[in-house]
């Protein structure tokens, strides 16, 4: 994750990663993934964002995983509690724990490459595949819209701020504190969106013929290779799951 | 942005009228422009005149038909030898012709006034915002790094190339706009008040670049609500009032009129700017509690990177009671970052700010609020409301109850908005919006009025309101901080000046 790297390459590893990690279906890959990507945070300096990032996202997500599968798991046979119809059985706990591990993988995963992919050079990169234009901008647009959106929010914030709303630390206050909030950002990001069609249709961003990149990309060799390597792996890896999964091809 | 000169082209608009959907009356009615190579032609009026209207419909920001209903004719007219471009007539029906504006840009080049909507966006560096045209035109790399520089050289951005757009001055901004407007090399150049927000630097550099096109033949339209010097030096002027052309001519006769004056533009010397002359007050003689107290106050962004030097280092400030001091100083020198400290947006890396002698810090920015009025820079960023008049009553009511209501009303009459306010703040011109921001301010009659460039966009009846405002606060015994470029205006204003530069603040 390194400046120096292609973005090609951090996506190409970031992809292989997950493809892996799913066809391995195992909680200790998943664990083992989640951790290294947590790690690589705190190397690239980003550990703050992605961990509150990742907080967001799957806090609700392990809830009801823990909720529906823990309690009602129709195939679990060990059970360790019960009240009425809702049953804790260990099956149902493990399905729980090995999906959401499986899926804070996931969300780790791509919350660092977001995090540390400089975008600019991600749409260089893709520009050089010949993918269009069209798609670099959204992609750019789509991985820039939460720093657009926390750059407006802010904006609104303090704005209110110096008009006398005071937000305390309580959840109360900052759900009432974001109702007011919403609105003028909701507006303001539409306004904003309405002003930026309207330069970018004069600085040609909608014209057909072909366009060259400003941002140089490094690439090397041995990227390249990484590259070919880590396909390569995530190809195997599904084609080992498949072969598992075959009648007589061992167990699932 | 090429070396050679970009090829000779007359820009001719017949605007018969031009009326944005759903709105009855036209924004502009009976306005002919002719920009021809290598002359500077300024569209003056106030607030609301339709300039910015024109400036969008000239540059192809705005398309009959898509935004409103276009009645006239445009038409690029090519010198020299080159076969002549048929004209764009308008009828306002489904039958007429569309603009490509990326096309129409490459003849075109237009600065809005608010410089931050000409960004991409998605772009993390100036040199790469400043690239970004030229790789939508399929420039070559070697070419585009060349222009890049040169552009970057011309309106002095080649120090701030790997810095963040979100992070520049507004000085700084509206450069980088112009940057991007020049790589394209076009023919005929519309800016919507250049010099709005730039420093003495800054101003300098737009207007060498503006003579460095002329010289070039490039036609340049000039948008501006001001007499300057840059619109002095523009051969034929067009006023613009309600929308409709009152006047036009060569300056001399038209400083001679009296179409200026009743339009809102404000009439300046060549040496700069006059606008409202306040009557010279002594200075408010020291209290005992200043109302507000900078000391041995430092701030920096950056603060992690050792080899970056503080914003702010070591600031002390006094500002007494019914005192007006302007804090002066080139474009990002940190000025706008200094008032957002004073009511605790930003924290002091070291020192303390006191209002009327309390320490702020620790106090949450929505209680400091109740004596201290904060006014940005860019309205944009101070009005979140969906109604002028929500908009000053946005809490309003926890510091007068049930006199909220009649204390908004008063603060929108005193800035003349008093009539608007059931419209939405962005439908108010840039005179209007930043009024509306001041209003949101003066209706809380805070202890301190902390005003980032307010002069900026303001027309002459603007000023006026600003002027009086002003006064009446100092007058009851508010403190006054005020940031701008505008020194005339500065001068005839406060008690005191101060300037910001390499992080500390000197009386002058």
């Amino acid at each position: 994750m390194a400046p120096r790297l292609n973005p090609l390459t951090t996506l190409t590893a970031a992809a292989a990663v997950l493809v892996i990690t799913t066809a391995a279906s195992s909680w200790a890959v998943s664990l083992t993934v989640a951790g290294g990507a947590a790690l690589l945070a705190g190397v690239t300096g980003t550990a703050r964002r992605v961990l509150l990032a990742a907080g967001v996202i799957l806090a609700p997500f392990w809830l009801s995983l823990l909720l529906m599968h823990g309690l009602f798991f129709p195939e679990g046979r060990t059970v360790l509690a019960s009240w009425g119809p809702a049953r804790i059985t260990a099956e149902g706990l493990g399905f729980a724990v090995d999906m959401g591990l499986r899926t804070s993988a996931f969300v780790l995963v791509l919350l660092l490459f977001s995090f540390s992919v400089r975008v600019p050079e991600l749409v260089a990169a893709l520009a050089v595949l010949r993918l269009p234009p069209q798609f670099g901008y959204v992609l750019a647009s789509t991985l820039m819209l939460a720093p657009i959106i926390a750059a407006r929010l802010e904006k609104v914030r303090q704005a209110q701020e110096s008009r006398g709303l005071v937000v305390g630390k309580g959840i109360g206050n900052r759900l009432g504190a974001a109702r007011l909030q919403m609105v003028p950002l909701v507006l303001g990001l539409v306004h904003d969106a309405g002003i930026r069609a309207q330069a970018l249709d004069a600085r040609g961003f909608r014209r057909t013929g072909p366009r060259t990149t400003y941002t140089q990309v490094r690439d090397s060799r041995a990227q390249r290779g990484f590259r070919i390597l880590a396909v390569l792996l995530a190809v195997a890896a599904v084609a080992v799951r498949i072969a598992a999964s075959l009648p007589g091809g061992g167990q699932a | 942005m090429n070396s050679h000169k970009p090829d000779a082209v007359t820009l001719r608009a017949a605007i018969e009228s031009f009326a944005f959907h759903g709105d009855s009356r036209p924004a502009l009615q009976g306005v002919d422009i002719v920009a021809a190579p290598g002359t500077l032609t300024a569209v003056l009026g106030g607030s609301g005149s339709g300039k910015s209207t024109l400036g969008r419909l000239l540059g192809g920001w705005l398309a009959g038909g898509r935004d409103g209903t276009l009645k006239g004719r445009l038409q690029l007219e090519p010198g020299g030898q080159q076969e002549a471009w048929q004209p764009l007539v308008f009828a306002g029906a489904d039958t007429d012709p569309q603009i490509d504006p990326a096309a129409w840009a490459e003849q075109v080049g237009y600065v809005p006034q608010d410089p931050a909507a000409m960004l991409s966006a998605v772009r993390a560096t100036v040199e790469e915002e400043l690239a970004f045209g030229l790789e939508n035109r399929g420039t070559e790399r070697a070419e585009m790094v060349r222009i890049v520089a040169e552009a970057a050289r011309r309106t002095g951005l080649a120090g701030l190339l790997e810095r963040d757009p979100a992070t520049l001055s507004g000085g700084e901004l509206r450069r980088l706009a112009v940057g991007c407007a020049i790589v394209a090399d076009p023919a005929v150049l519309v800016l919507d008040e250049p010099l709005a927000s730039l420093d003495v630097d800054g101003t300098r550099t737009v207007t060498e670049l503006v003579t460095a096109e002329l010289a070039r033949g490039t036609a340049v339209v000039l948008l501006s609500q001001s007499t300057d010097a840059l619109a002095r030096s523009a051969e034929h002027w067009l006023v613009l009032d309600g929308g409709a052309a009152t006047a036009a001519g060569p300056p001399d006769r038209l400083l001679a009129g009296e179409e200026l004056a009743s339009s809102g533009v404000v009439v300046s010397e060549p040496s700069g700017p006059h606008p409202v002359q306040a009557q010279p007050r002594p200075c408010p003689a020291p209290g005992d509690v200043p109302a507000l107290k900078l000391e041995g106050v430092s701030f920096g962004f950056d603060t992690k990177n050792p080899g970056r030097p503080l914003l702010l280092e070591n600031v002390d400030l006094d500002v007494w009671p019914g005192e007006i001091v302007a804090v002066t100083g080139p474009n990002g020198a940190g000025k706008s970052t200094l008032l957002r400290l004073f009511n605790g947006l930003l924290k002091p890396l070291r020192g303390e700010v006191r209002i009327g002698g309390e320490a702020i810090a620790g106090v949450p920015t929505g209680i400091i609020a109740r004596r201290l009025g904060l006014l940005f820079q860019h309205p944009h960023d101070q009005l979140f409301e969906r109604t002028v008049l929500r908009e000053v009553l946005f809490g309003l009511d926890r510091v007068f109850g049930d006199e909220a209501p009649g204390r908004a009303a008063d603060a929108l009459a005193a800035v003349g908005l008093g009539a608007a306010g059931s419209a939405h703040p962005h439908e108010l011109s840039g005179s209007g919006q930043r009024l509306l921001a001041l209003a949101t301010v003066l209706a809380r009659e805070p202890e301190v009025l902390a005003l980032d460039e307010p002069t900026v966009a303001l027309d002459a009846h603007g000023l006026k309101r600003l002027s009086a405002t002003m006064t009446a606060a100092a007058g009851r015994g508010a403190a006054v901080v005020l940031v701008t470029h505008d020194l005339a205006f500065a001068r005839a204003h406060a008690h005191r000046l101060v300037e910001l530069r390499d992080g500390v603040l000197a009386g002058r």
